[in-house]
């Protein structure tokens, strides 16, 4: 205790005050960092609640039940004789017209959509019988209708809706001609049909190229390719392309495949040749981390008994690795098929109103399908454009979940 | 003979060819043990049924490949010649109008003509069609014999099939590899010849330092070179990308990857971080939907009620803030491993010192962190420009050169789009244009990219 | 709780007890790594932890300053008092406690930060320097007291990290110093060095005597018995015996320590 010291006085007051400014500092620091998952997560949120909000109407669709009495309706139809042909020549759209003006009032007729007769047709399908007596049918409502009924409709149309909804004829049914239309220009009959299978297509040709190709690249690289400056070009490349923004391939896509190539454009074997290129790098660089970890000692056992390389690699290191590439795959499978943009440069973009019977007919995918109904400016598109966004959101997140499932369930420690 | 009736056919061979090779293998290699010659049997033999297999199968589809880019236009020459093909309309667009349809008919496409000269067409189509679809499948099952034959003589107990199948499977393989270094060649390739042709309409100086951007009025006026300044894109895309995303991004990014790895429960961690990451898994269709139908008009009204001039309901704010929003998982998973390779004495010895966790932190851990950062955060710019989709939407169209974050600017993707949907004639300055902002973009974020990684590493390297 | 022998009587009775630890009991979830220590530190001797690796020790000495608190695992039973304070108590603030008990680690870990302002950390943070020329002072003379100053006088701004092995431990020990801790904690200071830095360590040791309390853990018995004056020796968790250095290793009374200093074990 000879040497002099200058012990730090903690107990003084100026050293408290200090320490509980420190503390204050620990307290909002933490409270900033808690903030900023909670408004992360925030915005998150309040992007689903804005489209299932906006969306779920997209799957409903406003019905009005009219009392159609057949026999009285001026349609020439026998009970007995009812085939498709009868029924196209039996003038349903100008009969429902019509029916509806006679039930509901002379300016009734705008007020079921354009395609109200279809639910006539199939009412008559359905039982034949119904043509000798009074039955109520439920008709599809017009847009502007449906619009006003969910809430978001011109004043005109919400006075019609008051009138209906005195009558007690209206009602809200699931709208499965959202699951099996395709594209058009009214709202209330659009579907995402056609749209989904192109997206189907267009994933398969994307699987069908960037999965063997990946795989045998990962596979290359990982367990045969000598390091020269050949393999150099190639992991170089392969790490390019990876950060290579989704558009610069829709114009490879635009100038090789198209004008090249003179492949047909907006077809689903563009597109998916177009994803292919950009999912291959995706894959190559999972499997390699997949192949990666499966121990150098089961290589050895394999070649020790005098396996083959080739041997080594189809027998055992694929086998254990394959989960991995699994998983990597599904990622960038659900990545393509969240891109729009390079579809956009190989004109995707068209409008298609039959869903694609290859992949070399004219089609469309799903993203391409919202960001073209985002553009119309019919306010009924609003809640057709969320519902394929749930649609979409719904797809990617089991194509997630599945590899997140995978990737649990095969995950092995070595 | 139909398409896939010939492969069909071929691939039945295929099956032969393996089965009987394989078979035949058996049978030498059982009598060479038998006669005591062990060591004379290489492979296994169902090698020797696959080396058959491939020898029948590979040479014959290399001809299918090829004849089916030749075969239309043999056939072509064929109707040409034919009497019927005199009386074409001289015209080349009427001219293939007629031909495609005479085509669709024969093919069984289309039911009836349109054009009666069409109808003129059809039986020549269909012979000639008919005839190269014959002489082709002969030709490939001659090759397909030729080769299985070749390769079945050459079974023989000690022949090394396993090692010829194996030396295909490996060039395969190289050649799978080989498909990357041609994609990245495809894309140079390409952006370079189509932006050669435009800097040779243009010149790159107006084009890079040019301030006005108006390629509506280049198509119109013909080679007005002022309308092809680019920096109002340029600038947009920075303001929106690198500046106004960025001031979103970068701090919710790194300041939710300090609480979830220094501060979260282990249980919020599993629960937070997955969601998080969410966000980088909508698509940007979805976010430019969002930016555009939500945000964009609140923030319009933001600005109209504070009094701001000029705001627009395509704003430069809009777009950037959703992509912010877009890269904050990126940014935040960056910020994660970076802070993760601090090692832990460093953590240890601040806290030793009586430092608290936040001190430790901004003390400590960031600045030994921060090339880690700075190198993640520059790949988050870059993926950042690169993004279309939610500029399309929710950026505009309109050159402007503003700091005015409420006003609408315009991006190099968003024009990109602009130029090349629609029905342009492929070689005008306009689309071409597409290609050199392609260029550009191409040029920038693979140097980002560069700088970015280069840093890591050393920064890893530092601290192994 | 265990049987402890101290050699109470060799013991002069005029030192300043500085740290005690009563019935310590340290946990790692279910697992039970102390098993009821009780010891006395004093202001002028260097104490010695020694014992077989896993036996505890560093376990122990984290306590002393409770870095422990940041493995979430960690649970501490019994009592630790400095100053008789309990510093397991509500009202002990871990930040200033950590400031009167300082720590040098294993493996040397400076900041990758200047040499300067390695040192200048401590007495940042803990606003213990007003203003540059202050601070400047206290950099020097933290620097003096680890026997670095001449070796770094010329070069305060180059990177902590560039030193040696052995400077950056003494860095290590300045940047402790700086905050004019009461007790410094050194966790086998020397293992990661080669033997003339480790000669310049235990040197330094024996210079800082008598202005702080010092404990040392270490694995290497010949270090023990040259930098101290008590020795601890662990085994399994327990404390076996404490005492006087030259009496642990000359006359051993546990028979545990006596085949520990024999080499039959370790």
């Amino acid at each position: 205790m000879t040497a002099t010291r200058n012990p730090t006085d903690w107990r003084s007051d100026a050293m408290r005050r200090r320490i509980a400014r420190r503390y204050a500092a620990e307290r909002r620091f933490k409270l900033a960092g808690l903030l900023a998952v909670l408004l992360s997560a925030a915005f998150l949120a309040f992007l689903l609640v804005t489209m299932m909000g906006n969306g779920l109407r997209g799957f409903t669709r406003t019905e009005i039940a009219v009392k159609v009495d057949f026999p009285a309706s001026p349609l020439l139809l026998d009970p007995n004789a009812i085939t498709d042909q009868a029924l196209a020549n039996a003038n349903l759209p100008m009969v429902t017209g019509e029916v509806v003006k006679k039930a509901l009032g002379a300016d009734a007729e705008e007020w079921v959509s354009p395609t109200a007769w279809t639910a006539l047709r199939d009412a008559i399908k359905a039982d034949p019988k119904i043509l000798s007596r009074t039955e109520t049918v439920r008709l599809p409502a017009s847009t502007a209708i449906d619009l006003a009924a969910k809430g978001k409709g011109s004043s005109e149309a919400e006075a019609a809706v008051d009138r209906l909804n005195k009558a007690g004829v209206l009602s809200t049914g699931f709208n499965m001609g959202f699951l099996t239309a395709s594209d058009g220009t009214d709202p209330t009959q659009v579907g995402i049909w056609g749209a989904f299978k192109g997206s189907l297509l267009t994933m398969l040709v994307t699987l069908a190229l960037s999965f063997p190709v990946g795989v045998a690249t990962a596979v290359y690289l990982e367990e045969y390719a000598r390091k020269n400056w050949m393999t150099d070009i190639i992991e170089v490349s392969i790490n390019n392309l990876a950060a290579v923004p989704s558009i610069i391939f829709g114009l490879l896509g635009l100038s090789i495949f198209l004008n090249v190539l003179h492949l047909p454009r907006s077809a689903s074997l563009v597109g998916g040749m177009t994803l292919a290129l950009m999912t291959m790098p995706v894959i190559v660089i999972a499997g390699r981390n997949a192949i990666k970890s499966v121990p150098p000692s089961i290589r050895d056992a394999a070649l020790g008994i005098g396996a083959s390389p080739v041997q080594v690699v189809f027998h055992h290191v694929l086998p254990l690795a394959l989960p991995g590439i699994l998983t990597g795959t599904i990622i960038g499978m659900a990545r393509a098929l969240g891109e729009t943009a390079p579809l956009l440069m190989i004109g995707m973009r068209a409008f298609i109103a039959t869903p694609p019977g290859g992949i070399v007919d004219p089609a469309t995918v799903l993203p391409v399908q919202i960001f073209l109904w985002s553009d119309e400016v019919s306010k009924g598109f609003v809640e057709k454009t969320s519902a394929a966004i749930i649609v979409l959101l719904i797809f990617l997140l089991a194509m997630n979940g599945l590899a997140i499932y995978l990737r649990n369930k095969f995950e092995r420690r070595w | 003979m139909t398409g896939p009736a010939i492969l069909l056919l071929l691939a039945g061979l295929g099956a032969i060819a393996w089965v009987s090779a394989r078979a035949r293998a058996m049978r030498l290699q059982t009598a060479a043990r038998a006669s005591g010659r062990r060591d004379a049997v290489h492979s296994l033999p169902g090698y020797h049924g696959w080396y058959v297999a491939l020898w029948t199968l590979v040479p014959a589809g290399i001809f299918l490949a090829v004849w089916a880019n030749v075969a239309p236009g043999l056939v072509m020459q064929d109707v040409l010649s034919s009497p019927a093909a005199q009386s074409l309309p001289a015209d080349d667009f009427s001219r293939s109008a007629v031909l495609g349809e005479a085509r669709a008919i024969a093919t069984g496409n289309q039911a009836g003509a349109f054009n009666p000269l069409s109808q003129g067409l059809v039986e020549p189509y269909k012979d000639a069609i008919g005839k190269y679809g014959i002489a082709g499948a002969a030709l490939a099952l001659v090759l397909a014999f030729a080769g299985g034959a070749y390769a079945f003589t050459r079974v023989r107990p000690d022949f090394r099939a396993r090692t010829r199948v194996e030396r295909l499977v490996m060039a395969t393989l190289l050649i799978a590899s080989l498909l990357a270094i041609i994609t990245t060649l495809g894309i140079v390739a390409s952006l370079l010849w189509e932006s050669f042709r435009f800097f040779s309409m243009v010149s790159p100086v107006d084009f890079l330092f040019g301030v006005k951007w108006s390629p509506q009025s280049a198509a119109l006026g013909y080679g007005n070179d002022d309308a092809f300044g680019a920096v109002p894109l340029f600038w947009g895309t920075i303001f929106i990308g690198a500046i106004i995303a960025m001031v979103v991004a970068i701090p919710l990014g790194l300041m939710s990857a300090i609480y979830l790895t220094q501060y979260a429960s282990p249980t919020v961690r599993k629960w937070m971080k997955p969601t998080l990451e969410m966000l980088a898994g909508v698509p940007t269709v979805v976010y430019g939907y969002f930016a555009a139908l939500t945000i964009a008009p609140a923030l319009r009204d933001f600005a109209v009620k504070i009094g701001i001039h000029g705001a627009s309901s395509e704003s430069a704010l809009a777009a950037g803030l959703v992509m912010g929003v877009m890269i904050i998982p990126f940014v935040s998973s960056m910020a994660d491993d970076s802070i993760a390779a601090v090692p832990q004495s460093m953590r240890d010895g601040s806290l030793a010192m009586g430092a608290t966790t936040s001190e430790t932190i901004r003390r400590v851990l960031i600045p030994a962190a921060l090339p880690g950062v700075v190198g993640g955060v520059l790949l988050a710019v870059s993926r950042a420009i690169g993004e279309t989709m939610i500029v399309v939407m929710a950026a505009g169209l309109a050159a402007n050169l503003t700091l005015n974050p409420f006003a609408s600017v315009t991006t190099v993707t968003t024009q990109i789009v602009q130029l090349l949907t629609g029905d342009q004639e492929f070689d005008s300055a306009k689309t071409l244009a597409a290609f050199a902002l392609g260029l550009v973009l191409f040029i920038v974020t693979l140097l980002l990219n560069i700088v970015a990684l280069r840093v890591v590493k050393k920064y890893r390297e530092a601290y192994e | 709780m265990t049987a402890m022998i101290q050699n109470q009587e060799s013991m002069t009775p005029a030192v300043e007890t500085k740290m005690t630890a009563r019935d310590v009991k340290v946990f790692y979830g279910e697992k039970q790594a102390i098993k009821g220590v009780s010891i006395d530190v004093d202001m002028d001797n260097v104490t010695a932890f020694i014992g077989p690796s896993g036996c505890g020790k560093s376990t122990f000495l984290r306590t002393l300053n409770r870095m422990n608190d940041t493995v979430a695992s960690a649970r501490v039973e019994g009592t630790i008092t400095l100053d008789g304070e309990d510093i397991y108590a509500p009202s002990m603030d871990v930040v200033q406690l950590r400031a009167r008990v300082g720590m040098v680690f294993q493996k040397p870990n400076p900041f990758p930060k200047s040499i300067y302002e390695n040192i200048a950390y401590g007495p940042r943070i803990h606003g213990l320097a007003h203003g540059k020329a202050d601070l400047d002072v206290i950099v020097e003379k933290s620097l003096r007291r680890a026997g670095l100053w001449d070796e770094v006088k010329d070069r305060l701004h180059d990177s902590g990290t560039a030193l040696s092995g052995g400077q950056q431990q003494r860095l290590c020990i300045g940047r402790a110093i700086a905050v004019e801790p009461e007790v410094i904690l050194m966790d086998e200071p020397c293992s990661a060095l080669d033997p003339i830095a480790t000669a310049k360590i235990e040197e330094l040791i024996h210079e800082l005597r008598g202005r702080y309390a010092i404990v040392i853990v270490t694995h290497n018995m010949q270090q023990a018995a040259r930098v101290s004056q008590r020795t601890a020796f662990f085994h399994l968790g327990e404390l076996v015996e404490y005492g006087v250095t030259s009496d642990i290793f000359t006359n051993p009374k546990a028979e545990r320590t006596k085949d520990y200093i024999t080499g039959r074990y370790g």
